[in-house]
């Protein structure tokens, strides 16, 4: 890293040097070179349009998704404590008109039924300026508004134009082999099945299993849910790919053991150390398998060896975080606070206005301070093996929590307008809550389970005042390197709450132990009183059960209630001239066939295409024939099944005749010229397919479906790209594939879109097919085999990583949460069945969740409180498992407190969601308001209610630092940004991505990480599995952090830009881009070169380590200056003003404009 | 037609494999019966007679015990006994091959569900009218299936309850010699006497 651009800058005027378009700098974007900002900048702030007064600005927080709450919902009852006087003369900051219906609301197609979500949404529109200029709450609003698709299925309205009878349907079959040329025309093929008559003319010969039923399945029951215990968890497999927990037990290397004696001022690298105990080692894997071993008693060895296994890598793996912290702790060490850390100078000189807050910043250096772990004295929670005192120890110990006393490097005030440099060197690590060791030990990973608040207020009053979101973010079915597996007869649940006993419940004795959600008294089974573990009896506190907060159970008969279904894939084709013309068939084909045998199954795996243009093909595979049969459905109105018991196959015992079907495929439809696509026909067939067993519907679509039911026409005006008024059709236009999703989601079918197009596809309607039976959407804009290769490459990837990763079948999830929480608004890709039950026909490790949590009653008496997810699932292998999570988190009174546990991602992710809802109930432009308020409202409570000595500035605790960051970053990633050219489809699928991803995920979305990478160094490099992975610093996201003579790369996590400078240097570019010279470099190059030097080993290396963290491998763009894709990597310095945003500095200022008012 | 095929270990009523129902093809709602067949393996054990129908309406059950492991399956009452018996004897043959030794050893519910590839293809082979010329040799083997036991359904499963009830009520009459009947008795003897008392005070 050279100091060469910062310094340059800083160097420059004598104060008012924020500059964010340097002009010294080669990378200048169209911004006004060397905009200073002094506060006469503040006229600008208007078209930021945020929050007025409460007073001008009544209901400006009311409309939208943020309502759902009921009535006692955050942010609400309490008179705002931050409310200010009422300033005249803000025009610009009213919100947007909420009343009348809003225009972007499609008419419902046909659906006199009372429709279960758009219906109400728009019949009601957000209360009209009413409610009190509070944001996430407007008590006035009844619970439906936001999530009207919880409504149970049964309200829906068959569809009635489905309900034909069959036998009228017309068909044509012809068999021509698959080898041969082109499938004939429809016309030409009903003369193959006889009488030849018209086409459409022949009636065909009723099929004898044709469903007599119509398409509405959800007006019977669903097959599925099962009534005893609605949770359930999945299939662990051992032996897949592990993804996600990087930190996995790498060995050590070379830690000094001097280091670990000064823990808490380098934080936050510790923070990332406590793994919780199942993100365990590899070592552990080995014994998770013997759990699947065939017989019962040695399953139970294999069980009840983990934990103890777990105990011994918690000492390895605490030393591999010790290094981490050497390295961290190396740079900056004791030195002169206030000096360089690496290139950064410590205050930055500029900010003219900055006022005489250097009282605010401590002494210490503030990116030190700033990577500093809030609560510095639980630093090593992980290094004792759990086992140590059990939980029933749990409350007494909670009185020696001690909160004061950690005066919480998370309360730090940190003036924003004065500190540049926040984001700190590493990745940012989850703040820990305020628990004693001994349950924090336990407690559950914050990858897998996290809240927005770490320490729970404890009255709704007091969530109010603090203005900040309350809820849960999970990532439940992620890819855990060791997980605990409990084979029992009995599963010990809490006889009236239903939840799992887990490591935060307290034994009153040997017998009785305590539920933590409901406070019933429950006896301990006989059963339970012998540990497998220590092989000793009367222990049910050592229980794996208890001791462990992942954990996982095979559930027995009571909790199926039909035989585990097989894992049953079914592929749904578009082979339209469009279609083909991407060549997408050639790329999925040769990727399913190098898969075929990691097909995640057992014997009973089945297997179907379906392929569509303006007809539906069907193929039959049946054991016995020489070849596969093209079945050709031209009645796209009423579509039935030609051969309903041939056309799914078991894949071991016709793995000859798909893979005949799949080499065949791509020449089969080469020279079609059908340019029609009857998306909605083909996506009803394969619902029939697959309704009897339920399971995985993938969709790859290239175009507009433009024929036969849900048909959709473009909605999107290019002129409007670019608009900053309000983005319409963020909402579906028709029913059609949410209804059908329903169905899905009813007969335990779930449905993955793959879209691949280069034109409008109205994803905003197309994608419920996916949202609601809870798969998920892919999206490869401009995807062509020749022209993009960066995308065939994703496209290829992508596709092993989603044949072969983990699946978990006919799921449901439960959230439970400690009485007096209530759990009301769910984000993510599912159906709500019941009140709090999510119908997961599938459940895949890359699926995130978040909930929206209120507090209903006091949680006066209680010092912690604790949420479990169960997710109930069945295994590829036809096993029924139960996956539980359960996190502890502790209950706190005062404002500061929870100021001081507020985990600023968690939050960011939170909001995300709610805004992506209330885009589409609202406007983009509320939910802008909406996310801006957020951040005004926090820091406004904070300053008002927290902070004794009023300052000027913009002051923030420390761990909300990046807070306005992020929502700035909000503001301009492509969901929600206004006045950048954004098609609408890329917006509606990063909404999509921001609701469904994991948060890790997601925050990279939002908030790319910039690092420079000519100059990577082996100096604090990690170590794993022998490879030396370099640790460059994160930059801030602006383009001053550029440099002319470096090379940056950019990881945005689905696409990773590596920009050469022009002035580059050369080593660079011989040693790991092996090319002469700048302008050698080509212009679409999208592979480093395997380069036998240090330089191209360590900056591969890097990439690759990147790469790995995250389960879809990222592409790589290598762009210079003049490349086309040079815009997309511009606009991701969120720091830096465009023209149609604020840049950072501004924002802050806004910011302090609207708080200070 | 044959709807529904479980397999099951005696001893505790386990489900070891079986054969997913297809609701959409039969367009009944078989969930009833799926419930009725768990209550049914759970209610067997080795005193039951080794083959026994069923009946419950327009379906019965058909079911064989051999080795420990029971056979049950779910079909039309048109479909011919011998058919189903004969298919469930074949179940039994592969099944036992396979699984027979681990059977006893398990504790997963359908530890064999893999066996539903094997379920299927035999219940197609049966089912399939020209198949069944070919299966013509069964008629002989199984020319005693006349004797085969026929009960119905709610009886077995009712016999067990009638049992238990028949228990409690019996211990009732034992430990509780008057209950509430007496006191209601008690009282009324009483009002009446009081009223006839009252009204005729004066005789």
């Amino acid at each position: 890293m050279s100091t060469a651009g910062f310094n340059s800058q800083n160097g420059t005027g004598t104060g008012q040097t924020y500059t964010n378009g340097p002009s010294q700098n080669p990378v200048s974007l169209q911004q006004l070179p060397g905009v200073s900002y002094g506060m006469t900048h503040q006229s600008t702030f208007n078209p930021m349009q945020a929050k007025a007064s409460v007073a001008s600005g009544p209901g400006l927080y009311s409309s939208g998704p943020y309502q759902p709450i009921p009535p006692v919902s955050s942010y609400q009852s309490v008179p705002p404590p931050s409310s200010f006087p009422a300033l005249p003369g803000q025009p610009l900051l009213t919100s947007p008109p909420m009343g009348g219906p809003p225009s972007h609301t499609p008419p419902l197609s046909a659906s006199p039924s009372p429709g279960p979500r758009l219906t109400s949404a728009q019949a009601m529109p957000p209360p009209p300026a009413v409610s009190t200029g509070n944001y996430y709450a407007s008590p006035q609003q009844p619970m439906a508004t936001a999530w009207q698709y919880n409504t149970p299925p049964l309200q829906m309205g068959p569809p009635t134009s489905m309900s034909t009878p069959p036998s009228a349907t017309v068909a044509n079959h012809v068999n021509p082999a698959l080898g041969s040329t082109v499938p004939p025309p429809p016309q030409t093929s009903s003369a193959a099945y006889g009488s030849a008559p018209v086409l459409h003319s022949v009636t065909h010969p009723p099929v004898p299993g044709m469903p007599p039923t119509s398409l509405h399945g959800y007006t019977q029951p669903g097959i599925a849910p099962p009534p005893v215990n609605p949770i359930l968890s999945h299939g662990y497999q051992p032996n897949r790919a592990l993804y996600g927990a990087p930190p996995t037990g790498p060995p050590p290397t070379g830690p000094l053991p001097s280091m670990k004696s000064t823990p808490p001022p380098t934080g936050p690298p510790l923070a990332n150390a406590p793994p919780p105990p199942p993100k365990a080692d590899a070592q552990c894997g080995g014994s998770v398998n013997s759990s699947q071993l065939p017989t019962e008693s040695d399953s139970q060895e294999g069980d009840i060896e983990c934990p103890g296994m777990v105990a011994g890598n918690g000492l390895q793996a605490s030393s591999n975080y010790n290094h981490v912290d050497n390295k961290t702790a190396g740079r900056p060490q004791p030195g002169s606070p206030g000096q360089h850390l690496g290139h950064y100078p410590s205050l930055p000189p500029g900010y003219q206005n900055a006022p005489s807050a250097h009282n605010a910043t401590s002494p210490m250096h503030p990116a030190l301070q700033s990577t500093t772990q809030p609560y510095a004295q639980t630093p090593q929670p992980y290094q004792q093996p759990p086992g140590g005192p059990g939980p029933a120890q749990l409350s007494p110990s909670l009185a020696a929590m001690s909160l004061q006393s950690s005066t919480p490097e998370a309360l730090r005030v940190v003036n924003l307008l004065q500190e540049r440099n926040l984001l700190p060197p590493t990745p940012i690590p989850a703040p820990m809550p305020c628990l004693p060791q001994d349950l924090q030990k336990v407690n559950c990973n914050p990858e897998v389970f996290r809240c927005t608040l770490t320490s729970i207020p404890q009255t709704q009053s007091l969530l109010n005042k603090a203005k900040m979101p309350l809820g849960l973010l999970l990532h439940p079915f992620k890819d855990l390197s060791q997980l605990p597996v409990v084979t029992s007869s009995t599963i010990v649940r809490c006889r009236s709450c239903r939840t799992y006993i887990n490591p935060f419940v307290s034994f009153l004795d040997q017998r009785r132990w305590k539920c933590n959600l409901c406070y019933r008294v429950n006896d301990v089974p006989e059963e339970f009183m012998y540990n497998p573990v220590s092989r000793a009896y009367g222990e049910p506190h050592k229980r794996p059960e208890v001791q462990n907060a992942t954990i996982e159970f095979i559930a027995p008969s009571e909790y199926m209630l039909r035989p585990p279904q097989p894992a049953v894939y079914l592929f749904v084709l578009d082979v339209s001239h469009n279609a083909v013309e991407t060549g997408y068939l050639n790329v999925f084909c040769q990727s399913l066939l190098d898969n075929i045998n990691a097909l995640p199954g057992d014997s009973r795996t089945k297997v179907g295409f379906i392929t569509f243009d303006s007809t539906i093909h069907f193929y039959n595979l049946q054991e016995g024939l020489s070849q596969p049969q093209m079945l050709i459905v031209s009645d796209i109105e009423d579509i039935f099944l030609p051969t309903p018991d041939s056309l799914l196959v078991n894949l071991n015992e016709c793995k000859e005749l798909v893979q005949d079907l799949l080499k065949n495929l791509p020449n089969l439809f080469q020279k079609t010229m059908e340019t029609q696509s009857a998306l909605g026909s083909a996506l009803q067939a394969a619902f029939k397919l697959l309704s009897p067993t339920g399971g995985r519907m993938s969709v790859f679509q290239t175009q507009l479906p433009n024929l036969g039911v849900g048909a959709l026409q473009s909605r999107e005006d290019p002129n409007q790209r670019a608009s900053a008024k309000d983005i319409q059709h963020l909402s579906p236009a028709t029913d059609f594939y949410k209804k059908l999703a329903l169905d899905c989601s009813g007969q335990q079918v779930a449905v993955d879109l793959f879209l691949l197009s280069a034109q409008y596809c109205d994803l905003a309607s197309l994608g419920c097919i996916s949202r609601y039976s809870a798969g998920s959407v892919y999206y490869y804009p401009s995807y062509h085999h020749q022209h993009n290769p960066a995308q065939v490459e994703r496209f290829q990837k992508d596709l092993k990583r989603y044949l072969t990763r983990k699946i978990g079948f006919e799921a449901v999830m439960r959230i439970r949460c400690t009485k007096g929480l209530s759990i009301h608004t769910f984000h993510g890709n599912f159906f709500v069945r019941s009140t709090d039950l999510l119908s997961l026909p599938n459940v895949n490790p890359d699926a995130g969740f978040a909930v929206q949590m209120s507090i209903e009653e006091n949680l006066d008496d209680m010092q912690v409180v604790s949420f479990q997810a169960a997710l109930l699932y069945t295994s590829s292998k036809g096993e029924r498992r139960i996956r539980v999570h359960t996190l502890c988190l502790p209950v706190v009174n005062s404002l500061s407190d929870i100021f001081a546990g507020a985990d600023v991602q968690a939050i960011t992710g939170l909001l995300a969601c709610m805004a992506v809802d209330r885009s589409v109930t609202a406007s983009l432009s509320d939910a802008r308001d909406a996310m801006t308020n957020a951040a005004i409202d926090s820091l406004a409570s904070y300053r008002q209610s927290v902070l004794t000595i009023q300052q000027p500035g913009l002051l923030a605790p420390a761990c909300l630092r990046l807070f306005p960051l992020y929502i700035l970053a909000l503001l301009k990633q492509k969901a929600f940004r206004t006045g950048t050219s954004t098609r609408l489809d890329d917006r509606v699928f990063a909404m999509c991505q921001l609701k469904y991803q994991p948060l890790a995920y997601a925050m990279l979305m939002i908030h790319p990480a910039l690092y420079r990478v000519d100059d990577l160094t082996d100096e604090g490099a990690l170590n794993i599995n022998e490879r030396t992975i370099p640790q460059p610093r994160v930059l801030q996201l602006s383009v001053e952090k550029l440099n002319r003579e470096g090379a940056f790369l950019m990881d945005t996590g689905m696409i990773m830009y590596l920009w050469v400078g022009r002035n580059c240097n050369p080593n660079f570019l011989t040693q790991v881009l092996g090319v002469p010279s700048y302008t050698a470099v080509p212009d679409n190059l999208y592979l480093l070169p395997d380069l036998d030097t240090a330089e191209s080993q360590r900056t591969r290396a890097f990439i690759g380590w990147l790469r790995d963290q995250r389960p879809f491998s990222p592409t790589l763009h290598i762009i210079k200056d003049e490349s086309q894709l040079k815009s997309s990597f511009m606009q991701n310095m969120i720091e830096d003003r465009t023209e149609a945003a604020l840049s950072y500095y501004e924002f802050l200022l806004h910011l302090q404009q609207q708080i200070s008012k | 037609m044959i709807l529904m095929t479980i397999i099951a270990r005696v001893a505790d009523g386990l489900p070891l494999a079986a054969s997913i129902q297809e609701d959409e093809q039969s367009g009944r709602d078989l969930q009833q019966y799926q419930s009725q067949a768990k209550q049914l393996c759970r209610r067997l054990n080795a005193q039951s007679p080794d083959r026994c129908t069923l009946e419950t309406g327009e379906l019965n059950f058909h079911y064989l015990i051999a080795q420990g492991v029971c056979y049950l399956s779910l079909c039309e009452a048109s479909f011919p006994k011998k058919m189903v018996f004969a298919y469930l004897e074949d179940l039994h043959n592969e099944f036992y091959d396979q699984y027979g030794r681990r059977v006893p050893s398990v504790t997963r519910p359908y530890s064999f569900i893999e066996f539903d590839t094997y379920i299927q293809k035999a219940k197609k082979t049966y089912i399939d009218s020209r198949a069944r010329r070919n299966l013509g040799s069964i008629n002989s083997e199984l020319h005693d299936v006349q004797r085969i036991m026929v009960a119905n359904i709610e009886e077995v499963l009712q016999r067990g309850e009638a049992l238990s009830a028949l228990d409690t009520k019996a211990s009732n009459l034992t430990s509780t010699p008057r209950s509430t009947y007496a006191k209601v008795a008690a009282v009324a003897v009483f009002f009446i006497t009081l009223i006839i008392y009252v009204r005729f005070w004066w005789l």
